[in-house]
């Protein structure tokens, strides 16, 4: 009796916390169909049902709201920036994993801590930069922004690959295979895992991306943006009453690709913090 | 350290080695680069390295010289237009950039130093060419030289692509930033249209000094506070709450593991500046959270024990100091909890079963358990990750940025002046001082301190990255 009551109480108590995280997550569902364009402070759930919102991100383009551009923006910059990063992700970590030259653990333990340096804080010099080349406000300098330095997020790939027998790489050297033939015929086929897990974490940065979009794409054009600075913008104070609902709509619908993509990913992100020591 | 010391005094002596027993071929690549590779018969290695060289000396007359000239004043030509009645037209007069000076200057270093490097390494190969004919060994064709890339030197052709990216968009950046500290680059000298120019270190001074005028001291010191206190208290909640959370889930009584699990990590799926942003208005003044304070009559109760000013017929969940230190702490752990079970879950799944069953045969209790075996074990484990973590939080710009832009107003005049906020971290402040203010000189000030106390903790870790390092285990 008491134990059925214990387990009774522990299922409770984890309903209780599930609520508490998924209240948002349903507030965002709900309000995406509310007939009301502002907040509704009174009600939780919406007094009249629509699908209006939805209507309005993708039918009606207005100087505010250009949904279909934001998330072609996005995804072209998502394309390029999981391309070029997963390309010198690959390149970094098999040298590092696989490659034996002098300084390679110089270079390692100096990438490491350049890689700690948070890009918050260079992003002014960024900025300027780019701006000296005239790429602030155009999609190919975010993709510089998003790619160009992922060659330091090398260490989980390179743990990976670590895994990878060397016996393998050994005996095609013996057959005459070159390095170059190595690691495109052998390495990379092998490592398929940690290609998807870099190709949708790369993926996901654009999405996700708030600070250096809002930084670069400061021209106040609304057909620039990507999805989270147009997003944002609804939210200023004299859009939110009139764009609640549409932002909530918006939400929704990125929300869907993200998620599903992330818990793909989800698995390989605990290996990366744990440097590998997992194995469940 | 010494090895280092002895790698660098090798590197040297090698120079010297071929400055002195090189032929007159080799002591003639030090000034016609590709002299050394010519009397070898390596025609088209010493055609490249001749072209190197050119377009180096091009380089540095037309595009290092002028900008380094300039460095030390960051150019005295002020920007003027005049205006021609006549023809309508506006010309402008050949003015200085100081910006783009500081920037083209530090790229013109590096161009400088890439060369050195490449003049040295020119020099040894040239060296080692004229014993390999000494010796009469083979020397490579340049189709074998190229293939050698695809070969014994296949990391010089995998890392130059991604170091180029990295020098462009890590490290100069870093090295701007230093330099724009010195500077005096604020709304009132921006190019093009005015000049900035050296000051020494009294950006620094200036973050200290707490006067009537200058109030960054005074707003560094809190800001810094505030920092500190939110980085250990985000990374403990979480860690802690996370552990929980997934020790709880993972009980054996805890029917559908997977689909609880599942349930929280929905709450991190979705992207962050919907979430934050969403929570935002849900604890907005007039939102909905205080409709249903209000009705239930928590308000009215908060103002009798007197957390909530008597004035304010609202909860201010995020606008007043106080409330909005703790909703952004409590928020924090909302997003953070799911993030933290997932890794603890995978780090518990290990835990070797037979200690913890020995120790619940010598009647430990389940507290005593978790404090004795889970938690060191937990620690040993994630120990590394933890202060990743903490340092992440320091630079938290997501949680505080989304949740307070807009919203949070201060009364604090002090806090005002040098532009920060009660519930602003370093990178926060840092980010509007840019945005907003256009204060360079301060936000790089500010930016080099936070890299500091980062680097402080981060070195910490590295150490325990580099040692427990694994790479040759499984090979």
């Amino acid at each position: 009796m008491k134990k059925t009551i214990q387990a009774i109480l522990r299922h409770v108590v984890l309903l209780l916390l599930a609520v508490v995280w998924l209240i948002p997550i349903l507030w965002l569902f709900v309000t995406s169909f509310s007939g009301y364009k502002g907040i509704n402070t009174s009600h939780f759930f919406p007094e009249t049902w629509t699908l209006d919102n939805y209507a309005q991100l993708f039918l009606r383009a207005d100087s505010i709201v250009q949904y279909n551009k934001w998330f072609m923006n996005t995804f072209v910059i998502a394309v390029f920036t999981c391309v070029i990063s997963t390309i010198l992700v690959l390149m970094v970590s098999y040298t590092m994993s696989k490659l034996r030259f002098p300084g390679r653990k110089s270079l390692m333990s100096f990438s490491i801590i350049l890689n700690m340096f948070p890009g918050v804080l260079s992003m002014i010099a960024i900025y300027f930069i780019l701006k000296t080349f005239n790429l602030t406000n155009s999609h190919i300098g975010m993709i510089i922004v998003y790619s160009a330095g992922a060659g330091l997020g090398f260490l989980i790939c390179k743990g990976f690959m670590d895994t990878i027998s060397v016996s393998l790489s050994e005996a095609a050297r013996l057959e005459g295979a070159s390095e170059a033939k190595i690691f495109f015929k052998i390495i990379i086929p092998l490592s398929k895992p940690i290609i998807v897990y870099t190709v949708i974490s790369s993926f996901l940065i654009p999405w996700g991306d708030f600070v250096f979009a809002k930084l670069m794409l400061n021209s106040g054009i609304a057909t620039d943006w990507t999805v989270a600075i147009g997003l944002f913008n609804m939210l200023s104070k004299s859009m939110i009453a009139k764009y609640f609902s549409v932002f909530c709509a918006g939400g929704v619908v990125i929300s869907v690709p993200i998620s599903i993509l992330f818990l793909i990913m989800q698995k390989f992100y605990v290996e990366g913090i744990t440097g590998g020591s997992v194995k469940g | 350290m010494k090895k280092a010391l002895n790698a660098i005094g090798n590197y040297f002596k090698n120079i010297g080695i071929a400055f002195v027993r090189g032929d007159v071929w080799v002591k003639l690549s030090a000034v016609l680069m590709g002299a050394g590779y010519f009397a070898r018969k390596q025609v088209i290695n010493g055609i490249i390295m001749f072209l190197v060289e050119a377009l180096f000396v091009v380089l540095c007359a037309g595009y290092a010289a002028p900008n380094l000239a300039k460095f030390g004043t960051l150019g005295t030509v002020q920007f003027e237009q005049v205006f021609d009645p006549l023809t309508m037209t506006s010309t402008v007069n050949d003015y200085d950039n100081s910006f783009l000076i500081l920037l083209n200057s530090i790229m013109a270093l590096f161009l400088i130093l890439v060369f050195v490097l490449f003049w040295i390494a020119n020099m040894k190969a040239v060296y080692r060419l004229q014993v390999q004919k000494e010796n009469g060994e083979h020397i490579n064709t340049f189709k074998e030289d190229v293939q050698a890339l695809f070969n014994e030197k296949f990391h010089i052709t995998l890392l130059t692509l991604p170091a180029i990216g990295i020098i462009l968009m890590n490290i100069l950046p870093i090295l701007v930033l230093v330099a724009v500290a010195f500077t005096n680059y604020d709304q009132q000298h921006m190019p093009p249209s005015a000049l900035f120019t050296w000051v020494g270190w009294s950006n620094f001074k200036n973050l200290f000094t707490d006067s009537v005028t200058v109030t960054f001291g005074y707003s560094f010191k809190k800001v810094l506070a505030w920092t500190l206190e939110w980085a250990v208290l985000a990374t403990f909640t979480t860690y802690i709450g996370g552990i929980l959370l997934a020790k709880f889930i993972n009980n054996k009584k805890t029917k559908l593991p997977k689909m609880w699990r599942t349930l929280f990590i929905i709450a991190i799926a979705v992207p962050q500046f919907v979430t934050l942003l969403l929570v935002r208005n849900f604890f907005a003044d007039s939102g909905i959270v205080n409709t249903f304070c209000t009705s239930i009559g928590l308000t009215d109760f908060l103002k009798n024990v007197g957390l909530v000013p008597a004035n304010l017929s609202y909860i201010p969940f995020l606008t007043n100091p106080g409330w909005a230190k703790v909703m952004i702490v409590i928020i924090n752990i909302w997003v953070g909890i799911p993030y933290q079970m997932l890794i603890a879950t995978g780090v518990l799944m290990n835990i070797p079963e037979d200690q913890i069953e020995s120790a619940r045969i010598d009647g430990a209790n389940p507290f005593q358990i978790f404090v004795k075996i889970t938690m060191p074990y937990m620690l040993f484990v994630t120990g590394p990750s933890l202060i990743t973590d903490f340092v992440k939080n320091i630079n938290n710009f997501n949680v505080i940025y989304l949740l307070t832009q807009d919203v949070y107003v201060t009364s604090d005049q002090l806090l005002a002046n040098s532009n920060a906020k009660e519930i602003d971290l370093l990178v926060t402040w840092l980010f509007r001082l840019t945005n907003e203010y256009y204060n360079y000189k301060m936000a790089s000030v500010i930016g080099i301190i936070v890299f500091i106390i980062c680097a402080a903790f981060t070195l910490v870790t590295f150490t325990r990255t580099i040692k427990g390092d694994k790479e040759e285990e499984f090979q």
